[in-house]
């Protein structure tokens, strides 16, 4: 049994960095902040370790208050992003460490750490020392001394993103897997997005002060309660265009210069009031398509444009292109097979109804409800 | 057909290589070198050479005054090896280096970890390191002079003060600079002047290890004391011994202090090494056996200087990449 929970923790610097923020996170829980570099992700798990003393606010670990509880008897195991290895120390003994300070016995810390080695695959390091090895191999001893130890509540700060890419794939496979973790709760940091959905039990979005949102993987990225979150997850990002809302005869559009978008019928009936509205529309790239591309089995959209291209990146998996469309720039996600040159013109489609329109002011999601925004910020 | 790529210096690029733009007459590096040369020759290489010779004559005062001494092989070193005078000596180096070098090293570390940890605002550190480090700036000769009337039987301010205090009773008094506590006293007012070297070796080493590790080491759940016993001191282990070895190689030709305050007194009672050579020679003139003391510890220190840099060479390569 093992739960966090944060009640309105505050914390400043030279300006607040958590103001008033709140979370709960059950025990087996996988709860993933993402959020951009500087904004406070690292601090918020300084705080529950006990590394930084907060300004206002209550921590408790399983229904206990350890807000004034020294570090080292909270009992919360952290990687740190700098590894923080002991240099003197060899890798084996780096991993025990923990095992050591709470004077565990010997044969059960050689074999904790063996167990932990194996699924980190550095087993043939034990005996070198930290300026002996790579980078990623730092990264896997540190984030093996976080994993051996058997904590309340572990913190897991950027543990993978140093990692070559298949390591980290295989690693964030095991963190699905890895039943230590799911006995306790845990709060990994990250900032790749793409980490944070495969991994997230719920995932919460940082952004100034704290959590903007928290969800699911889906929640977030589907109904991003604002501006910033959707900008914030995923890759390539959102393309977001300045414009008015405006009645054309009975029908709610979206016109920004010579562009005019249909709003969906559903999102039209809550924003019926709301003709001559400053918005900015959100349009992920993998829901602009080419008609070119159409499969024949699907209707065909209703609505579709003229572009010109003027760059195409093949990824491999997927093509990214750059295209200019009635005086907008607009990203695309296409077929990785096409090869399209600058300058070529094509007819792109928009699926209209999963368009996201916010508040040119405050950034707010103008589709979610608003009770709903409330609960979460 | 190989695949090397020549590299081809491209036209400009040899052009300006060529290009002569500093033109030096060949005479001034040689005057440049010439002149801290010849210095060096006159007041360290010609002394030493001089030196190396008379330890094999039997020059004295006299003697070289008439200009008529003659060679007598080992002779003065043997004088010098059999001498009780020399072993007498050595014994009071050894004592000096373990409780002044040592003593000065130990309770340097242990008030550079005492600031760094209680102490937090960056300017009272600042403060009390100054505080601390004043002594090391006065000459040494000033600071023996200082202590030598703080140190009198009767008119001097330690014992006025053990008697206000009631350590001592009205009449008593501590003859710090007799026969049987001179040397104690000596090792004592260095340890006042030298301590805060080690101690600013010490501090800024902690202040120098990174914080990460610590916090890793709190969140693990390490205690205080093992933080000190298992962290902190092996990762300033290599910087506690560079310090001892600076302490050690200032200890080594310690005679500053002897000559103002004791002079080696009384009854040659807190004489070191150095001061006897300095003795035979200046005092008394003896130039062949002074010049084989000066042998003598040259070579001693030849040894250990020897033993330290290779010491050195290894942690310096220990902490290449660490």
């Amino acid at each position: 049994m093992a739960e966090l929970e944060l009640q309105s923790i505050c914390k400043a610097f030279q300006h607040p960095v958590l103001d008033r923020l709140s979370l709960k996170v059950p025990q087996g829980e996988f709860f993933v902040i993402v959020g951009p570099s500087g904004i406070g992700k690292t601090t918020l798990l300084r705080c529950i370790a006990g590394l930084e003393n907060l300004d206002g606010g209550k921590i408790l670990f399983d229904g206990q208050d350890v807000t004034n509880v020294p570090p080292y008897q909270r009992g919360a195991a952290m990687t740190f992003e700098s590894y923080a290895l002991y240099p003197h120390k060899t890798v084996f003994e780096n991993i025990a460490s923990p095992l050591v300070a709470a004077k565990t016995e010997v044969t059960e810390i050689r074999r904790r750490v063996q167990d932990v080695t194996k699924l980190l695959q550095i087993p043939h390091l034990l005996e070198r020392k930290p300026h002996e090895i790579s980078g990623g191999q730092k990264q896997r001893t540190a984030l093996g001394r976080t994993l051996v130890a058997k904590p309340k509540v572990y913190l897991l700060d950027e543990p993978i993103s140093h990692l070559d890419a298949k390591i980290r794939a295989e690693l964030r496979i095991q963190f699905h897997t890895l039943k230590e973790l799911r006995e306790v709760a845990t709060v990994y940091v990250t900032h790749d997005y793409a980490e944070a959905l495969s991994l997230g039990d719920r995932i919460g979005v940082m952004g100034d002060g704290g959590l903007v949102q928290i969800g699911t993987g889906r929640e977030v990225f589907d109904q991003p309660n604002s501006l910033f979150v959707a900008q914030h997850l995923g890759q390539p990002t959102i393309n977001v265009l300045d414009g008015q809302l405006q009645k054309d005869n009975e029908d709610l559009v979206f016109k920004s210069d010579e562009m005019q978008l249909p709003v969906s019928r559903e999102l039209a009936n809550k924003l019926k009031n709301d003709s001559g509205r400053e918005v900015k529309i959100g349009l992920r790239p993998q829901f602009i398509h080419c008609l070119s591309e159409w499969e024949n089995d699907k209707d065909l959209p209703v609505f579709s444009f003229q572009a010109e291209v003027e760059l195409n990146e093949a990824l491999g998996s997927y093509g990214v292109l750059l295209v200019k469309a009635m005086g907008k720039s607009l990203t695309v996600i296409t077929s990785p097979e096409i090869h399209y040159s600058p300058g070529q013109k094509v007819e792109l489609s928009i699926e209209t109804n999963r368009s996201l329109y916010f508040d040119a002011q405050n950034g707010m999601n103008l589709g979610t409800d608003l009770t709903r925004m409330e609960a979460d910020g | 057909m190989s695949l090397k790529a020549e590299s081809v210096s491209p036209d400009w690029f040899k052009h300006k290589r060529a290009d002569k733009n500093l033109i030096v007459n060949p005479v001034i590096p040689w005057l440049m070198i010439g002149f801290p040369v010849l210095i060096l020759v006159a007041i360290v290489i010609y002394p030493t050479i001089w030196m190396g010779y008379h330890a094999f004559q039997n020059t004295n005062m006299m003697k070289l005054f008439y200009q008529d001494w003659e060679y007598i092989g080992w002779q003065n070193f043997a004088t010098v090896l059999s001498d009780d005078r020399m072993w007498d000596s050595v014994g009071r180096l050894i004592q000096y280096l373990i409780f002044g070098a040592c003593l000065e090293v130990l309770l340097g570390t242990i008030l550079a970890l005492t600031l760094f940890e209680l102490v937090k605002s960056q300017l009272a550190r600042v403060i009390i390191l100054i505080l601390l480090v004043l002594p090391m700036m006065l000459p040494p000769s000033i600071v023996a002079t200082l202590w030598k009337f703080l140190l009198q039987a009767y008119n001097g301010a330690v014992n006025h003060l053990l008697i206000k205090i009631g350590i001592l009773g009205p009449m008593e008094r501590i003859e710090w600079l007799d026969a049987g506590l001179s040397l104690w006293s000596l090792t004592m007012v260095d340890v006042w002047q030298w301590t805060a070297l080690p101690l600013l070796i010490v501090y800024s080493g902690r202040v120098s290890l990174p914080p990460a590790i610590y916090e890793a080491a709190k969140v693990d759940g390490a205690s205080q004391f093992m933080v000190l016993r298992r962290l902190t001191l092996p990762l300033l282990k290599e910087i506690i011994a560079i310090a001892f070895i600076i302490r050690f190689m200032d200890a080594y030709k310690f005679v500053d202090k002897v000559y103002v305050m004791t002079s080696g007194g009384p009854a040659q009672s807190s004489e070191l090494p150095v001061f006897i050579a300095f003795q035979k020679g200046i005092r008394e003139v003896e130039i062949g056996e002074a010049a084989a003391y000066a042998w003598i510890i040259f070579a001693v220190a030849m040894v250990l200087i020897t033993l330290f840099l290779k010491y050195l060479k290894k942690v310096l390569k220990a902490q290449t990449f660490a």
